[in-house]
C-alpha cells in the first residue's frame, strides 16, 4: 500500500521512530528504507514533536516542562500552513529543510511534511510533499531562513537584554533546549585549573541534573581544550558509534548522565581591554590584544536516543555561542565599569566623609542658603554657635536665626550674592552664653548651568580675637602717643630755650648739634601726632562732622597755614578759588590741604609755583593740588599712599616727613566717601586731586558706591 | 603790653614744670608756682591767688576734672582762670573739656617758649 501511494508517506510508532517508509519518502529522507526502520522521525525534521505527548492525545505545552512544538500558529505566520487547513491537535504541521547552509539552500529539496496523529491504532502517518520548483524552494528557505533568525534574534535579544551573565546563561540553555528539542542543554565552564563545571542547565524532569557537578581534569584533556579555542565542534550522533571515537571509558562517563548523543561548541572569550583604572598604572595591559581563550562549552544533549544533529542545530549553537563570547566580553566590561564604578564610589564616600569630617571640624560656619534665604545646609559649628540643633536649622529664614538687628546688617550682602556677586562683610552676634562675637562672614553664589543663582554658600569665621587684638593695638598707640607727648614737650621745650642762646652760647658745632636735636624733636612730634591720626581715623574712633562749608574758605585757610614755609622755601602758591561748597568736617579737609600743600612746597624748588584749584563737578567736588616738583615714578603712584612708602625713604629724611601724611588724607576722604588720586610725569611735577561730596545726598550715593568698591576688593 | 603775670602750673612731671618755668621768664619775665598734684595746686592757688592756672588732665589720684572742679566750688579760687594742658589733640576732646567751663586748652607737645603767648590769646590779655 505504501509502495503503491504516489505520496511520499512514512509511519511512525508511538515513540517516534520509522516503522514503515515507501521509496519516494525514502528518497526524500537520504537513506535507504531498510536503514530508516527504526530511526526517530524527529532526527529528520527540525521541528521536534514530541511522540510521548502525541501519543497521549496531550495539548502542546508550554517552554516549563523544557519541551515545545512550533507551534502550528508560527508555522501558519512564517509561510501558509502546507497544506491549507488549519492545524489542530494530532496534525502537527512542519517544514523540512535538507540543509540550512544558505548555499545549498536552494539547491536541496524543500519538503514539506504533515503528520496525522493515530490513523492507525499505534500508528501515525506522515505525508511528504516535495515542493521542487525552485520559486517555492527560494520561499521556503527563505522562510526558514527568517524563521531560524526570528529565533535567533529572540535568544539574541534576550542575552542582550540581561547584563547578569547568569541569566544570559540560563537563558540560552532554555531557549536552545526548546529550539532544538534536546534533552539536556548546559553550559560548561572550563577553569584555569583544568577541571570544570557545568554552571547552567536546561533538563527535562526525567533526566538526571548534572548542574554544579565538578568535573575532573581527565575527562577534558587540556589538548582538548586547545582543539576547542581553536573553534571545534562536535557533533555525536550517537555516543556508542565507534566512529565518534570516544574513549571506552567516556562513554561509561557520559552514559551515566542518559547521554546518547551530543553536540559540543566551544565559547570563546575574547578578552576586553583593560579600561585603565586611575592610578592602577595598567596601562600595559591596553598596548596588546590578549589571546582568545576558551571559556566554556555550549552542549547539548540527546538522553532519550541517538541523534543525528542537523547542521542548521550546528550553526544555531554556534552562533548563540557566538553570542555568549560578546555576553561575556559585555559581562567583563560591565564587570570593569562595576569594578570602577565601585572604587569611584568608595572615593567619593571617603572624599565625602572627609569633606564631611574637615567641614565639622572647622572652627567655621559653613552654610547653605537658597535664593527664599533659608538654610539648607549647616555644618556642626552652626549647633555648637548658636545652640541651635541642626534639624531645627534645615529651612529656616536667615532673619529667623539671627534675629532682626543682625538680619539687617545682613540684607544689603544678601542681596548683592543673590545677584550674583561675592560679598564679604562684618557682623557681630551675640551667642547663647550671652558672649558677644564678631564675624567676617563671606557670601559666594551658587549658579546652576544657566547662570542663574540658586543660592550661596555663607562662610562665616569668628573674628572676635582679632578684633580684641586690634582694640588693643588702637589702645596701646593711644596710650603710647598720648604717653610720648609729655616727655617730647619737655624736650622740645628745652631745646627751644637752649637754642635761644640766654642760658649760655654755645660753639658753632654745639649750635649745630643742638639744631639737629631740635628739628628731629619736632619731626618726632609729627609723627607721634600722625601716628596717633591715622590710629584714630582707622579704627573709626573719629567721627567726622559733616557740614556744609565753603572749599574757597579751606584753601584761603590753608594757604594761610602753609605761606610762612612757602616763602622759607622760595615757592610761590596760587590760588583763585571761587565758593565752591562741600559737604565736609572742615578741620579734616584743612589738614587734607595742609598735607598736601606742605608736601607740595617740600618737593619744590625756589621760584617754583603751588597750584590750588577747586571745582564743582556733577554731585562731588574736585580739590587739586598741582606743582612743578620731580615728579613721581609710575611705579609708586599707587603706593604712595600706603603707610611709610615714600618714593625714595631719603627723600622722608631730608624733606622731614614721617611717610604717614599721604595715608591720613586718604584715609579721611575716605571716610567723607571721596577719593584721592595722584597723577604725575616725571620732570613735569605731580597733580594731586581728591573728590568730597557737594552735598549731603551725593554723600549718600558715595558712600554705597564706595562701600561696593571696598567690598569688591 | 601783658605786664608780668603769675602763673600756677599743676603737672605731676616735674620736667614740664620746669621748662614751663623758663619758657615762661625767658619770653615774658612771668613768675611760676609749681605743684605736682592736685590738692597741692589748690592750696597754692588759694594762697597766692596766680592770675591763671595751667591745669595738666592726667595726673593720678585727682585728676585735672576733679581739680578744676574743686577750684571752681572754692569761692576763693573759682575766678582764677584755668587752662587745661593735656596730651589728647582730639578736637572732640578738647570740646568736652571746654564744655567744663575751662578758659582753655592747650595740647601736648608744645613749645614752652610760646606758652606766654597763646596764654595771653587764650584769656585775652
Amino acid at each position: 500500500m505504501l509502495q503503491r501511494a504516489n505520496e511520499a508517506i512514512a509511519l511512525l510508532n508511538q515513540r517516534g521512530q520509522i516503522v514503515a517508509v515507501n521509496d519516494p519518502a525514502a528518497a526524500i529522507l537520504g537513506l535507504p528504507p531498510g536503514r530508516l526502520i527504526g530511526r526517530p522521525w524527529k532526527a529528520f525534521v527540525n521541528t521536534p514533536v514530541d511522540f510521548s505527548r502525541l501519543h497521549r492525545g496531550a495539548q502542546p505545552e508550554d517552554q516549563a516542562t523544557g519541551e515545545k512544538y512550533i507551534s502550528a500558529r508560527r508555522v501558519t505566520r512564517s509561510h501558509a500552513a502546507p497544506f491549507g487547513r488549519p492545524p489542530h491537535v494530532g496534525a502537527h504541521v512542519g517544514v523540512h529543510v535538507g540543509a540550512l547552509s544558505p548555499s545549498q539552500l536552494l539547491s536541496q529539496p524543500i519538503v514539506e511534511w504533515s503528520l496525522t496523529r493515530n490513523i492507525l491504532p499505534r500508528r501515525h502517518l506522515v505525508v511528504f510533499r516535495d515542493r521542487g520548483d525552485r520559486t517555492t524552494q527560494a520561499e521556503v528557505a527563505l522562510a526558514q531562513q527568517q524563521q531560524q533568525a526570528e529565533l535567533f534574534a529572540e535568544v539574541a535579544l534576550k542575552i542582550r537584554q540581561s547584563l547578569q551573565l547568569e541569566d544570559i546563561l540560563h537563558a540560552t540553555v532554555t531557549e536552545v533546549q526548546r529550539i532544538l528539542g534536546a534533552d539536556r542543554v548546559l553550559i560548561y565552564q572550563v577553569l584555569d585549573d583544568g577541571t570544570g563545571q557545568p554552571i547552567s542547565e536546561a533538563v527535562l524532569p526525567q533526566y538526571p541534573k548534572i548542574l554544579g557537578m565538578q568535573f575532573p581534569e581527565e575527562v577534558f584533556p587540556t589538548d582538548y581544550q586547545q582543539r576547542y579555542a581553536e573553534g571545534r565542534v562536535v557533533a555525536i550522533a550517537n555516543v556508542r558509534d565507534p566512529s565518534a571515537g570516544l574513549a571506552e571509558c567516556l562513554v561509561e562517563f557520559v552514559e551515566q548522565f542518559d547521554i546518547k548523543a551530543k553536540l559540543i561548541v566551544p565559547i570563546l572569550h575574547h578578552p576586553v581591554l583593560q579600561t585603565p583604572l586611575a592610578g592602577t598604572g595598567a596601562s600595559d595591559t591596553a598596548a596588546s590584544p590578549r589571546p582568545v581563550a576558551l571559556w566554556g562549552l555550549l552542549i547539548a544533549h540527546q538522553c532519550s536516543e541517538s541523534r543525528q544533529w542537523q547542521d542548521s542545530e550546528l550553526a544555531l549553537m554556534q552562533q548563540l555561542a557566538d553570542q555568549i563570547s560578546i555576553a561575556l566580553a559585555q559581562s567583563q566590561l560591565v564587570g570593569n565599569l562595576e569594578d570602577v564604578v565601585a572604587l569611584r564610589t568608595t572615593a567619593l564616600r571617603q572624599q565625602e566623609e572627609q569633606l564631611r569630617l574637615i567641614t565639622n571640624a572647622l572652627p567655621v560656619l559653613i552654610g547653605y542658603i537658597d535664593r527664599e534665604q533659608c538654610y539648607q545646609f549647616n555644618n556642626q559649628a552652626y549647633e555648637d554657635w548658636l545652640g541651635l540643633s541642626l534639624v531645627s536649622l534645615r529651612g529656616k529664614h536667615l532673619r529667623e536665626v539671627w534675629g532682626a538687628e543682625s538680619y539687617d546688617r545682613m540684607q544689603l550682602p544678601v542681596q548683592k550674592v543673590l545677584a550674583g556677586e561675592v560679598t564679604t562683610y562684618e557682623n557681630e552676634m551675640v551667642g547663647p552664653d550671652g558672649q558677644g562675637r564678631s564675624l567676617n562672614i563671606t557670601y559666594i553664589p551658587d549658579f546652576d548651568a544657566a547662570g542663574t543663582v540658586q543660592g550661596f554658600f555663607a562662610l562665616t569665621s569668628d573674628i572676635s580675637d582679632r578684633k580684641a587684638i586690634e582694640r588693643m593695638k588702637d589702645e596701646f598707640i593711644s596710650v603710647v602717643s598720648h604717653e610720648l607727648r609729655t616727655p617730647l614737650t619737655s624736650m622740645h621745650s628745652a631745646l627751644k630755650i637752649l637754642s635761644t642762646g640766654r642760658l649760655g652760647v654755645l660753639s658753632q658745632d654745639g649750635q649745630q648739634m643742638l639744631e639737629i636735636a631740635d628739628e628731629n624733636t619736632e619731626r618726632l612730634v609729627r609723627l607721634v601726632n600722625n601716628v596717633l591720626d591715622l590710629q584714630r581715623i582707622e579704627s573709626g574712633d573719629v567721627t567726622m562732622e559733616m557740614q556744609q562749608c565753603d572749599a574757597a574758605n579751606l584753601i584761603i585757610h590753608a594757604i594761610e597755614a602753609m605761606q610762612p614755609m612757602a616763602q622759607q622755601q622760595g615757592v610761590t602758591l596760587e590760588s583763585q578759588p571761587s565758593e565752591t561748597p562741600i559737604w565736609a568736617d572742615a578741620d579734616y579737609i584743612l589738614q587734607t590741604l595742609t598735607n598736601l600743600l606742605s608736601n607740595a612746597i617740600k618737593f619744590s624748588t625756589v621760584g617754583q609755583t603751588v597750584t590750588i584749584t577747586v571745582e564743582k563737578q556733577g554731585q562731588q567736588t574736585l580739590f587739586q593740588i598741582c606743582d612743578q616738583g620731580p615728579g613721581i615714578p609710575e611705579d609708586n603712584l599707587d603706593s604712595i599712599f600706603e603707610r611709610f612708602q615714600q618714593v625714595d625713604s631719603s627723600d622722608s629724611r631730608r624733606k622731614g616727613g614721617t611717610g604717614l601724611g599721604l595715608t591720613i588724607c586718604r584715609e579721611i576722604i575716605e571716610q567723607h566717601g571721596g577719593s584721592i588720586w595722584v597723577e604725575s610725569q616725571i620732570g613735569q611735577g605731580s597733580t594731586f586731586a581728591f573728590t568730597v561730596p557737594s552735598s549731603p545726598r551725593s554723600r549718600q550715593e558715595q558712600k554705597s558706591t564706595s562701600l561696593q568698591g571696598k567690598q569688591e576688593s | 603790653m601783658v605786664y608780668a603775670k603769675n602763673i600756677l602750673i599743676i603737672d605731676d612731671e616735674e620736667t614740664i614744670q620746669t621748662v614751663v618755668k623758663f619758657g615762661l621768664q625767658l619770653t615774658a619775665g612771668w613768675d611760676m608756682l609749681a605743684a605736682s598734684s592736685g590738692p597741692e595746686g589748690i592750696q597754692l592757688a588759694q594762697q597766692h591767688q596766680p592770675d591763671a592756672i595751667l591745669l595738666d588732665v592726667m595726673m593720678p589720684d585727682m585728676d585735672g576734672v576733679a581739680t578744676f572742679k574743686a577750684l571752681q566750688a572754692d569761692t576763693n579760687t573759682s575766678m582764677i582762670p584755668v587752662i587745661f594742658l593735656t596730651a589728647k589733640a582730639q578736637a572732640a576732646e578738647k570740646s568736652q573739656l571746654k564744655a567744663l567751663g575751662v578758659s582753655g586748652v592747650i595740647t601736648k607737645p608744645f613749645n614752652s617758649l610760646d606758652l606766654p603767648e597763646q596764654i595771653a590769646k587764650i584769656l585775652h590779655w
